[in-house]
């Protein structure tokens, strides 16, 4: 009988296409309002990197002074200090881990007609390419020698790649950063984590980096932080040593933990590290501690999906109710005007269910067509979004679920919509209609 | 095929109680051709849609075809319905989206035949009424007598036992009232049962039995032969 319906609901909105129109109109502003917001929300809670998310943990250390309070929940700092970095990277050497931070650098090829172009780096180790499954398309990662001793050796990516070469393999070719020239060991293939869990500070949909440098050449070259600096200690930093040895904090850092002997393992170190510290005198708090958070630990700390897009989520569905009232309104009409039919197919064997589910049939076409439609009104907000504001690049971009979720949603919401018409087409009295038809 | 005995139907408002049959008995035989008169607000329509099934009652008992019929779900009574029933009303009732095809379809959809049966049976009761020639048009496309026939063939399509006419002719000019009723003459003739609602003296003569319902309840009882007025008045049923 599906089939039968089908027919039947395509005749019946054919037959009122203004009507028809109106009602899809109706749903597809509902459609496409909240699968905007949907969309935003839902890219917001993405798990980045669901294959490792159990196994990367952010690390903080509670080391600020005594009376230093942070923005986060539980009062500890997001960032830590280059002297902590340095010491604990040289710990653990059986797991992968890295600081890191971001950079900026005025990059040019060799070719003298080539304007410069100003991109953001991540100064990190070489594990950071294997913890974050970064893929090379040519070459490789700088080498275990190169993270401990400076050399002038890059890794970008294909986008960069093709501005500055116009593609193709180009390992071992030379580009300027900034002033100074590095060699291409790598090229990647285009990387952008959504949410970019590994450094939030610029926005959780900042574009990731299309360079990256060894760690190893903070020093030597003086590269200097383009995101967050946080300093609660009163202390000279005037020059760049000073900046490295100060309790200001600056660098993220990432630890790989395959299990949870691994974590357990980490944690015993990092204890150890702390105890050190405060006996060193450098930790004053009596609280100091590390704190190991797994991406989706992290996500939600760091409030990724804040309450303003929750609610977001929740206005819109909100109008989409109201566009469902109003759907309901014109179904309601247009079904009690086909209630003479109604009454013919009760009159002819038709029972109430069968006389209900072939209305519900056509609301689910209607809802379906609603979602289609919905479904081009949410790209085209997702579009103005993204050309109008800055950091929606990311995004607004609708993904697969998405796609499907929007015509299921639609046909679930207008099928709900439509019972209380159904309800009543069906269980008019069909007598009624026989003798004044 | 029909058995009413002790009908009452009671309709209720706010204000007022409606008694519209009230201790209605009556006994149709199979292959009989009724005829049911009386006077506007007599309780004519409301005995048709009891008869149908399209209305419950207030007390009594109905027995369609040997089967009692109080109590049933609105699932079996429309299973019953549309078995056993075919309807034939005054103003036609074709669904005016469907065309010829498509409206001597419904019932045989809910019956749940094939696309074959379904084909085949549409095209038979064309056939019998004289528009096979004419499936693919729409209502509005018919005379009123045309209408008529095609609902004739969307009532028999099915192959009912039990045919319910309400006022067939009334909409028509006399020839094709004629040609409707001859139809159904001939339709009653092969074995199915008819109950003809009718406010036309001379039609309801044309039945083998007339009825006459006043104040809900069956008052008068004629026997035609031939389709000729014998004039001969009996008891009550």
């Amino acid at each position: 009988m599906f089939t039968y319906y089908l027919q039947l609901a395509l005749k019946s909105l054919r037959k009122t296409p203004f009507s028809t129109a109106l009602m899809v109109i109706a749903i597809a502003c509902g459609i496409g309002i909240s699968m905007t917001a949907l969309t935003l929300n839902h890219v917001r809670a993405n798990n980045p990197i669901p294959e490792k998310s159990a196994q990367l943990f952010s690390l903080q250390l509670q080391a600020s002074g005594k009376d230093s309070s942070w923005t986060t929940s539980d009062n500890v700092p997001l960032q830590i200090t280059y002297q902590d970095a340095v010491n604990i990277s040289r710990l653990l050497p059986e797991y992968n881990h890295t600081p890191m931070f971001k950079t900026s650098f005025a990059v040019r090829s060799l070719k003298p007609s080539f304007t410069p172009i100003l991109k953001n780096a991540r100064v990190t180790n070489r594990h950071f390419f294997s913890m974050f499954k970064l893929h090379f398309k040519y070459g490789s990662t700088w080498s275990k020698a190169v993270d401990e001793n400076p050399a002038n050796q890059v890794v970008i990516d294909e986008q960069l790649n093709q501005k500055l070469f116009g593609g193709g393999d180009h390992v071992g070719e030379q580009i300027y950063l900034n002033d100074e020239k590095f060699r291409i060991v790598g090229i990647i293939e285009h990387w952008q984590p959504a949410p970019k869990f590994y450094d939030l500070n610029n926005g959780a949909f900042d574009k990731a980096e299309q360079i990256f440098v060894p760690i190893s050449l903070t020093t030597s070259t003086e590269l200097n932080s383009s995101g967050n600096n946080n300093s609660w200690k009163n202390e000279r930093v005037n020059t760049y040593k000073e900046k490295l040895a100060s309790e200001m904090l600056w660098l993220q850092y990432w630890f790989e933990l395959p299990n949870q002997q691994a974590q357990d393992k980490a944690e015993q170190v990092l204890d150890g590290y702390i105890a050190q510290q405060k006996k060193l005198g450098r930790y004053e708090r009596d609280d100091a501690r590390a704190e190991l958070q797994n991406v989706v630990q992290w996500l939600a700390y760091r409030k990724v999906v804040d309450d303003d897009s929750n609610v977001l989520v929740g206005v819109s569905f909100l109008f989409l109710s109201v566009c469902l009232v109003n759907t309901i309104g014109l179904l309601l009409a247009k079904f009690l005007r086909s209630a003479p039919n109604v009454g013919v197919r009760r009159a002819l064997g038709a029972s109430k269910g069968q006389v209900f589910a072939q209305h519900l049939v056509e609301v689910g076409v209607l809802g379906f067509l609603g979602g289609l439609v919905g479904l081009i009104f949410a790209q085209i907000g997702l579009t103005i979004l993204k050309t109008q504001f800055d950091g929606y690049d990311v995004l607004a971009s609708m993904d697969l679920t998405m796609l499907f979720a929007a015509p299921v949603i639609a046909i679930t919401a207008t099928v709900l919509a439509g019972i209380y018409p159904a309800w009543r087409v069906c269980s008019t009295l069909p007598s009624i209609y026989l003798k004044t038809q | 095929m029909l058995s009413m005995s002790g009908i009452n139907k009671v309709y209720h408002t706010d204000l007022v109680q409606t008694h519209a049959l009230r201790d209605f008995n009556l006994n149709v035989k199979e292959g009989e051709f009724v005829s049911v008169t009386g006077p506007s607000g007599s309780g004519k329509t409301t005995f048709l849609n009891i008869a149908g099934l399209l209305e419950s009652i207030s007390s009594g008992e109905y027995l369609l075809d040997g089967q009692s019929v109080v109590g049933l779900s609105d699932k079996d009574l429309s299973r019953l319905r549309n078995e056993k029933i075919g309807f034939i009303f005054q103003g036609f009732n074709l669904i005016p989206d469907l065309n010829l095809y498509e409206n001597v379809d419904v019932p045989l959809r809910y019956r749940g035949f094939n696309y074959r049966q379904r084909k085949a049976k549409i095209e038979q009761a064309l056939e019998m009424v004289g528009l096979a020639a004419r499936l693919k048009h729409l209502p509005s496309q018919l005379s009123g007598g045309q209408q008529q026939r095609v609902a004739i063939a969307r009532a028999l399509a099915g192959e009912p036992k039990f045919l319910l006419a309400d006022e067939p002719t009334g909409n028509l000019d006399s020839l094709m009232a004629k040609q409707v009723l001859e139809l159904l003459q001939n339709i009653n003739k092969q074995g199915t049962t008819i109950v003809m609602v009718t406010h036309d003296a001379d039609l309801a003569r044309r039945a083998e039995r007339n009825i006459q319902i006043v104040d809900g309840q069956l008052c008068d009882f004629k026997m035609y032969q031939g389709g000729q007025f014998a004039n001969q008045q009996t008891a009550i049923a």
